[in-house]
């Protein structure tokens, strides 16, 4: 499973989803969109999303800490 | 195990108890669906005795990581009901069941939604409640925050680093900012008031790209911008206390006495969620050391 973290690291929503997926042993790639403008855009053309956390867990967004959301696609 | 006290809420009220109850030695756990409440939202904090400055999130880590070393855990868990088992109570979360002879709700507020067109479809795509988290979107672009607060006032001055014109959209006449955020929001040549006007449509296609204004501003109804931020109050979230008999005012607050008691005895409130008329963390927090005090002195006389 691929999971990917868009997020900015002044965000406390972006940190409850971490410290949520650390919680469920996942491993994630956590990408800073603050520093990195490319991974920015890419965030916005996967998700059609301005805001953060954006989760991609291969290939399906979740937006915001949605512990409920994340659940569905992490046990799939 | 029964719990001699379960504090629902990871706030500055619901973690500020725990410290004392963990110290007062009595059994605890905090049950909180969101570890930090609504302060880590806020982007820096200049009046909490003894530090400056420091971001809301920083100071609930420490509050957080005070609670852990008197031996209190914080479990992430929503609770979904609070009722009666014989003398105690009985918390049904997402997380299990629990049983403690008191409980302290420190549930906390939600965030107001503006209840235009168009807030909903925008979400995510203009429209955020948390300038924290994504003001990094709009670096160099024009945004509003809705809302005349002091919370407004800040969200104002922390999208000003990084928009190049940001407005305070107002209803009334005078934003009700701290007077040293009101002179910050003065004295900031990016940030424009727009007062005593309501905010009636937020437009776009893919993003927000402009909001309708009930009056025109600068002979325009329609008022160009990349991002709009709402910030316009909170609501208590009583529903919990609601359902287990605990009093609440008529905006659904509830109900506090002096010494952070509610009507039903062994239930104790604090924080955003009371009656307590001045909302910050440092009175949420002050509130459950109260609470917390009050439940081991009601425990001590059972």
């Amino acid at each position: 499973m691929n999971v990917t973290v868009y997020s900015t690291s002044t965000c406390p929503y972006c940190k409850m989803v971490r410290e949520y997926l650390k919680k469920r042993n996942m491993d994630f790639k956590d990408i800073n969109v603050a520093e990195d403008k490319a991974k920015a855009q890419e965030m916005i053309d996967k998700s059609g999303q301005m805001g953060v956390p954006v989760i991609d867990v291969d290939g399906q967004i979740v937006v915001g800490f949605d512990k409920a959301g994340l659940d569905k696609v992490l046990t799939k | 195990m029964i719990y001699d006290l379960i504090i629902v809420g990871g706030g500055p009220a619901g973690l500020s108890a725990a410290i004392y109850a963990g110290r007062f030695r009595m059994k605890t756990i905090v049950l909180a669906r969101e570890m930090g409440g609504t302060v880590v939202n806020t982007h820096l904090i200049e009046n909490w005795p003894g530090f400056k400055s420091l971001s809301g999130v920083e100071l609930m880590e420490k509050i957080g990581d005070h609670v852990k070393s008197v031996g209190v855990e914080i479990r992430q868990a929503e609770v979904m009901e609070i009722k009666r088992k014989d003398k105690n109570f009985l918390i049904k979360s997402d997380g299990g069941e629990f049983e403690a002879k008191t409980v302290l709700l420190a549930t906390g507020t939600k965030h107001r939604k503006l209840n235009v067109p168009g807030e909903k479809e925008f979400y995510g795509r203009g429209v955020s409640y948390c300038a924290v988290c994504d003001a990094v979107f709009f670096k160099d672009k024009i945004v509003a925050v809705v809302g005349g607060s002091d919370s407004a006032a800040k969200e104002a001055l922390l999208l000003s680093e990084y928009g190049k014109r940001v407005y305070i959209i107002y209803h009334r006449e005078k934003i009700r900012a701290e007077p040293i955020n009101a002179e910050r929001v003065a004295a900031n040549k990016k940030i424009e008031v727009i007062n005593n006007t309501s905010v009636l449509e937020i437009r776009g296609d893919k993003f927000v790209q402009s909001v309708m204004l009930d009056k025109p501003y600068k002979g325009k109804r329609e008022l160009k911008l990349d991002g709009v931020f709402i910030e316009i109050g909170y609501d208590p979230q009583s529903e919990l206390a609601k359902g287990m008999g605990v009093e609440l005012d008529k905006r659904g607050e509830i109900v506090m006495g002096r010494e952070s008691q509610t009507n039903v005895p062994g239930v104790y409130a604090a924080g955003d969620v009371t009656t307590g008329s001045f909302k910050q963390a440092i009175t949420g927090a002050a509130q459950g050391v109260v609470a917390a005090n009050s439940a081991y002195d009601y425990l001590n006389k059972k």
